[in-house]
């Protein structure tokens, strides 16, 4: 890993079309503002992670999961209306 | 066309349903040829069923209706539909959809990316119980 250390207001430049600037550092929290192109996803690590779980588990939903699922949301949709 | 899937068995379909996923879906890059299959007892839930690997499949719901909101704020074309990923658990309360997430769909260019809404109010993990509107129908 390439590791640099940079201060408020300093950028790197990822090849020609990415830059990266810090903006502020505040309690152990550091801001950075990022260029790229638009078709460049740029998000967050953990809610990366997140996302692929999310996936990985509705992957492995069942037709027969859902439809037991519609079933018990049908349930308490009566049971409020009573 | 046809395609074999192990939960929905022989499958036919007519090529301008296919949906591509340049991208594919995060953490499964690999498959892009998708159809959105309506499946009687799922109902309202739909699946996207890839035509690349036959035991991938994931259960989805709508939500551009009733969350059209979120679809004027982030798409600007009117052809756009936007579905989220459900992850079913044993306990309905613990059953989430990803509404931070969604599966956008063209319905011009049949073609369909998952993106990641740049929102702290969406989340991967909304109570599907909190979303059951959508049995209302």
């Amino acid at each position: 890993m390439l590791i640099l250390s940079r201060k408020i207001e300093e950028e790197i430049k990822i090849g020609d079309s990415i830059t990266i600037k810090i903006l502020g550092i505040h309690e152990g929290q550091v801001r950075i503002g990022i260029d790229a192109p638009k078709d460049l996803k740029v998000f967050r690590a953990e809610i990366y992670q997140q996302i692929q779980k999310e996936n990985a588990d509705a992957s492995k939903v069942t037709k027969s999961d859902v439809a037991s699922a519609v079933q018990m949301l049908k349930q308490k949709k009566n049971n409020k209306e009573k | 066309m046809k395609w074999t899937n192990i939960q929905f068995g022989e499958m036919e379909y007519d090529a301008k349903h296919v949906l591509t996923f340049p991208d594919g879906l995060i953490g499964f890059e690999e498959s892009k040829k998708f159809l959105i299959v309506h499946d009687v007892d799922s109902e309202p839930f739909r699946w996207l069923v890839s035509l690349e690997e036959q035991d991938l499949s994931f259960p989805l719901v709508e939500f551009s209706n009733t969350h059209s909101e979120i679809l004027g704020k982030y798409f600007s074309q009117e052809n756009v539909t936007l579905f989220a990923v459900v992850s079913i658990k044993p306990e309905i309360d613990d059953s989430t959809i990803n509404l931070k997430s969604p599966i956008v769909i063209d319905t011009v260019n049949g073609t369909g990316r998952q993106v990641v809404l740049d929102d702290d109010q969406l989340n991967v993990r909304t109570p599907l119980v909190t979303f059951s509107p959508v049995l209302a129908e």
